[in-house]
This record gives C-alpha cells, structure tokens and sequence, in this order.
C-alpha cells in the first residue's frame, strides 16, 4: 500500500441544483442550456452571472424561441427556478419539448436516443455492412457535433416530438418554482425598460433573502424582446435592458439569464451600422442563427443544415480566456494550439431534426474539397431512391403505366455517376434479381492536409 | 516586454480600442497589475462602466494579484459609473449627468499624495449605447482630462469599435483628444488557437514626440491569450509558424 495518499477537503461546498464547476477556472458555476451542442460552444455551459442572446434574423422560423425553450425545459428538468418574462408566457412554457418516455419509469439512454437519430437519418442498413479499405476501416466515423453528455442530472435529453405535460407546469407554477412577468408599466415608472428591470430585481432579491448560502438557481428567460407587447422600443432601450441586466445579474450570481430579439430586430438594417456588434458587446454570450428558409440558393448548397451559426461574444466571468477557447470541441480552436497547426476556428452550422435540435462544424460537399470523411451516399441518390420505390409499386400493378418515367431515371443514371443505387431499383423492378454491389463513394479526409494544399 | 510598465506616463491619455472577438480587457488587467505593482505608492481609480468588481478581482488572482488588499490600503478604488450618474433621460436630458462621477473623482485624486494616479474608465461605448449622447460624453472626457493634467495623472479609456474602418463621432473626437491610441484588432484571416489578434500604437494629435516607440498596422504586435493573461510575439513569430 502506497504511503501517499491524496488529500481530500473534507468541507467540500454543495453545488447548486444542475450546475457543475467550470472547467476551466473554479469559481465558476455553470449551468446546462438544454442543448449539448450549444453547451460545447459555450465552454461546458452557461455560467451563472451570466447573459445569454440569442439572434435569429429570419421572419419565417422560430429558431431562437426554440433555444429559449429547451433552456426553460432543462431549468424545469433539473429543478431550477424559473421566470419568464413574457405576455403570453405560460402559453410560451407549455408548448415546450420535454423528456421521451415520461411515463415509463426508466428513461431511455442516450445512445438509445442517439440511435433513433441515426435511423430517423436514413442512412439505411446497407451502409453498416460495406467493406471498405482496410487502412480506413479502423477509423472513426466523422464527428460533425459533440456527443450527448453521459451526466443526466447536468444536462437532460429532450425530445422536440414530445410535450411538457401540463401538470409540471401547474405544479412548478404552484410551488412558485415558476414565476411569469408580463410586460407591463409599474405605477409612477415611465419607461417599460425599468419596470421590468425592477420586477426582476424584486424577483431575485426574495430568492436571496429566505434561502441560505446556496440558493437554487433561478433562470430569466425573455423569449422575444422587443416585440409588439414591449411597445416601441428604441435601439438605446433594448441597449439600457441587456446592460441592466447584465449588471443586475452581477450582483445575483444565483441567476442567469437567456433571451431572445424579436427577428426584425436582430440584423444591422434596423439599428444602425454594427448594432449586432453593440448587441455582442452588452450581451455576455451571444449567437446568431440565420437560417436558410430566407434564402433557398444557400439551403441547395447545404442540403444536411438548416442555417448558419455565428458567434458574437463568448461568456468569460472570471478569465480572461473565455472557457469556450480552450473546451470547446465544436470550435475547435483549442486543437489547433496543440497541434500547432494554426487552424482557424470551425464553421458551425445547426440542424434541427425531428426530435433534436444540434449545432455542428460546416463542412463543404466533396464536390468542394476534401474536408470531410464521407461514408453516406450523396443527397441526392437518397433523395431519388425515397422516390423510386413508390413508383415502381405503382408501375407493376398498372400495365398502363407511366413509361416515361424510368426512361427518365435512366437518362440520369447516365448523367451522373451518383445514381448507382438508382440503377439497381431500376434493375428490380424489372425482376432481374442480380445482386448488384452498391458502389460507395468515399472521399476521407486526411491527417496530413499538406497533401492537398495547393 | 509590450506594453512598457510606465505606459502610459504622467499627462498621457491612451485610447484603447477593441473589435468584437478580439476583446482588450487584458490589457486593462495588465496595466492595472503592471501600475499597482509597480511602486508601493502608486494609486488606481477605476471608472467601471459594465464590469463588476468581482471581475477585476477574480482575473487579478489570476496572474497573484492580490485586489482586495490594495482595496483595503486604498490603493485601488473602484467606482461605478452607471450607479453614481443619472440615468440617461431622453425625456428630460440631464445638464451635466456625470457631474456626481466627476466630483468623486476629483475627491479621490486629490485626498493623498501619491505617486501618479491612473485613472481607467472601462469603456465609454456602453454609455453611448445606453442613451447619454455624445455631447454629454464629449464634455465629461474633457472634464476628465482636465482632472487628469491637474493631478499629473495618466488614463486609459476604452472604446469598442463596432464598425471597423468608418470611425463615428465618438471615436473621432477620441482620436483628437488622446496622446497614443492602442487599436486591438482581429485578424482578418478570423480567430485562431495560436493567434488571438494583433495590437497597433499610433501617436494621437497631442503627442509630443518624446522618442516613445510606436507600432504601425502593418508590423502590428501580434499576442496569444493565457489563462493568466497574454502572451506578446512579433508578426511571422508565432507558435504555429516557427
């Protein structure tokens, strides 16, 4: 037996419900957002003390009310307290998503989760079983996001197919675990900006004031600042509210706090030159999501994505290093310092899936460089075959059938050399049971990127 | 070493500009360290705009700087601008808003002999953005160095540039009325793990040429951030070239 053993502090401080210490510096608490993805970029989580904005430009997707909800469903998961400062905000909490499977008492695991995904992605069964070189086949699959967080209690699994049950919400409602703000002027005050600010002091001074050391985390959440309920703001109102709570949250560091514009106000055009800049700057973390429904030429280029991740300003309350620069997998910049590669940080991009939403690295189409490992076929051979099928039905029990149709298809499979899939339906539906090898298209990426630059 | 430990020096302003991504908090830190350890008698006022204390204090414990016991032997004092002016009133705009700011100040400055005083205020943008418009802001840094050449201070402003390459009125102002002005910048190849940003000195319209090195845009000093501050290297020097 070793005669050293390792000094363990006996006064060990309990941490807040769902929160851990930061990696990177110990004075810092941080919480999870809901989103493992989003967790990565901001070095573990959100740390408490802290502002969090989230920007989505677009007029014609919810992107950013949709970060705001899986931060009030994590809150309501781990137990945390909650305000949300909103006209309609119950309507707002209830629509949340919430864990699959609540009503079995064994959660599914994460790798369960993880598997539906993967199926939800029809990749299909074929691709497990390919053969492929043996000098790659030991290696990994391509990562594009981080994995789910083994710890359930830190950050929960949701699942955007199912909803928060009504009864959470009257019961957290009841317990005053729960509390919603409305928009509105307090008597004798002239400007909405204050008022709310001062119901929001009021809020978390009585979370200090009956609890003991460690008060339970209490989480702001304004889904749409802004918007017509807060009346006519100016750009210098919207500026005194994320300085004040900023400010507000420095002196409660049991709270943090996450928000949303309204997506009129989210881009340049509304306030002036730089006023996204001005908005990073007052904002401890802030993001912007520009997704691509605005803009169809950009969702035919990136076909596995549905907008643009961009981030402002990185939370960093007590380095000056921000943590998301050293632990952050998705950015990635902290790899670059070990390798000394001097690479520049990754392009994110975000997906939102049926049941999940995740951000992850932007890679460019094989057609535009070799910087992914690509083990699944092309869109676009999968997009034909989810075709195909139904008209082949279609074709065998009608002897009038469409014969344009697989003429067609087979002026395609001509064209382009993706279509190799699309032969062998064709190829069954005429009764040939040839086996045929489906070709793989593999580009990879390689560990030594001199080999490619030009 | 870059920055100098007396920069600035007595009668000097800095401007310190930053861009976002590329923030110049460190290089507060580092002078505020750099000037508190420089000489047992030397004195700090920190003008905060957004920051908390707690901040200032949980990165100086970073790089061992002790703030609380500088607090407490009133060496370091720190005041909150945004508590100690009246709110921006758009409604019924204020005469001199920062009237209150500037009293403490000159009480401060004036209570004991010390060596030279550095005055921080961190940073002048945000009260812009919040709603005090320029004129006032214009006449409170003019009453600011006033104090400033009075005591035989020196101060650091910081500002954030939003709109890299087209200067607004503020910043133009700034830039006639300071004696060195430190730029932070990104690169414009974007944020890497081995290169953080690069930093320019430019001489001010009220510098007396004194032989003090300045550092153009295109030899521009080039610095890596540390969990405990920063580290300096020339352009063509860093850890992933060499």
């Amino acid at each position: 037996m070793s005669s050293f053993k390792r000094k363990v502090s006996s006064k060990q401080v309990a941490l807040p419900l769902g929160t851990r210490i930061s990696p990177s510096s110990p004075a810092t608490t941080i919480t999870s957002t809901g989103i493992p993805s989003f967790d990565d970029i901001l070095g573990g989580g959100l740390p408490l003390s802290c502002t969090s904005l989230t920007l989505a430009p677009d007029q014609h997707s919810a992107y950013g009310e949709l970060v705001q909800k899986y931060f009030i469903a994590q809150g309501l998961a781990s137990g945390q307290r909650i305000c949300v400062v909103d006209e309609f905000a119950k309507e707002f909490v209830k629509d949340s998503m919430w864990m699959p499977n609540t009503a079995s008492p064994v959660p599914p695991s994460p790798k369960e989760m993880e598997r539906d995904e993967e199926e939800e992605e029809a990749a299909g069964g074929v691709e497990k079983s390919i053969k492929i070189a043996w000098r790659y086949e030991q290696m990994k699959q391509f990562q594009t996001t981080v994995p789910r967080i083994s710890e359930e209690d830190y950050c929960r699994t949701f699942d955007l197919t199912c909803q928060l049950p009504a009864s959470i919400v009257d019961s957290a409602t009841a317990e005053s675990t729960m509390t919603f703000l409305t928009t509105k002027l307090a008597d004798g005050s002239t400007s909405l900006v204050e008022s709310t600010i001062s119901a929001i002091t009021d809020l978390l001074h009585k979370d200090v004031q009956g609890q003991s050391s460690t008060p339970i985390p209490r989480r702001i959440c304004v889904p749409a600042l802004g918007s017509c309920q807060w009346g006519d703001m100016t750009s210098h109102d919207i500026c005194r509210f994320l300085h004040a709570l900023r400010r507000l949250l420095r002196r409660y560091n049991h709270a943090c706090a996450s928000l949303s514009l309204a997506p009129h106000l989210c881009a340049d055009a509304w306030g002036g030159p730089g006023w996204v800049n001005k908005l990073g700057w007052l904002s401890d973390a802030c993001i912007s999501m520009s997704a691509f429904t605005a803009d169809p030429s950009l969702s035919e280029l990136f076909p596995n994505h549905h907008g643009l991740l961009r981030i402002h300003n990185l939370p960093a309350p007590h380095t000056i290093l921000s943590p998301s620069d050293k632990h952050s997998t998705l950015r990635g910049v902290s790899s670059s310092v070990s390798s000394a590669g001097g690479g520049g940080e990754n392009n994110l991009a975000f997906r939102c899936m049926r049941k999940r939403l995740v951000f992850e690295t932007l890679h460019l189409d094989v057609e535009g460089g070799v910087g992914e490992r690509r083990t699944t076929r092309s869109t676009n051979s999968v997009l034909l075959e989810a075709v195909s099928p139904k008209e082949h039905h279609h074709h065998d029990h009608s002897e009038s059938g469409h014969i344009g149709e697989p003429t067609v298809q087979v002026q395609l499979e001509s064209v382009a050399p993706v279509t190799v899939n699309l032969a062998e339906g064709v190829e069954g539906n005429a009764s040939v049971k040839k086996p045929t090898k489906v070709k793989k298209k593999v580009g990879f990426r390689s560990d030594k990127p001199d080999l490619y630059d030009f | 070493m870059f920055p100098s430990s007396n920069f600035p020096s007595q009668g000097q302003f800095l401007l310190l500009t930053d861009e976002p991504s590329s923030a110049a908090d460190f290089l507060l830190h580092k002078s505020l360290n750099s000037h508190l350890k420089g000489s047992s008698k030397s004195r700090c006022i920190v003008l905060s705009v957004s920051e908390s204390l707690a901040r200032w204090k949980a990165v100086s414990a970073r790089s061992n700087t002790n703030l609380d016991s500088y607090i407490n032997s009133e060496s370091l004092e720190f005041v909150d601008v945004c508590a100690a002016s009246d709110p921006p009133n758009l409604k019924a705009p204020s005469s001199a808003p920062f009237r209150p700011v500037l009293d403490e100040l000159r009480s401060k400055l004036g209570s004991n002999g010390a060596e030279y005083p550095l005055v921080i205020l961190d940073d002048i943008s945000s009260l812009e953005w919040i709603g005090f418009s320029v004129l006032d802001l214009t006449r409170f840094l003019r009453a600011l160095l006033a104090l400033i050449f009075k005591f035989d201070a020196s101060l650091i402003v910081r500002h954030h540039i939003i709109t890299p390459g087209d200067p607004d009125d503020l910043l133009r102002f700034l830039l006639e009325l300071c004696t060195f002005h430190m730029e932070v910048r990104t690169l414009s190849s974007g944020r890497s793990g081995a290169v953080s940003g690069e930093i320019a000195l430019h001489p001010g319209r009220t510098t007396v040429p004194t032989g003090f090195r300045t550092v153009a845009r295109a030899r521009a000093v080039q610095y890596r951030l540390t969990d405990a501050g920063s580290v300096f290297f020339e352009k063509g020097t860093g850890e992933a070239v060499l």
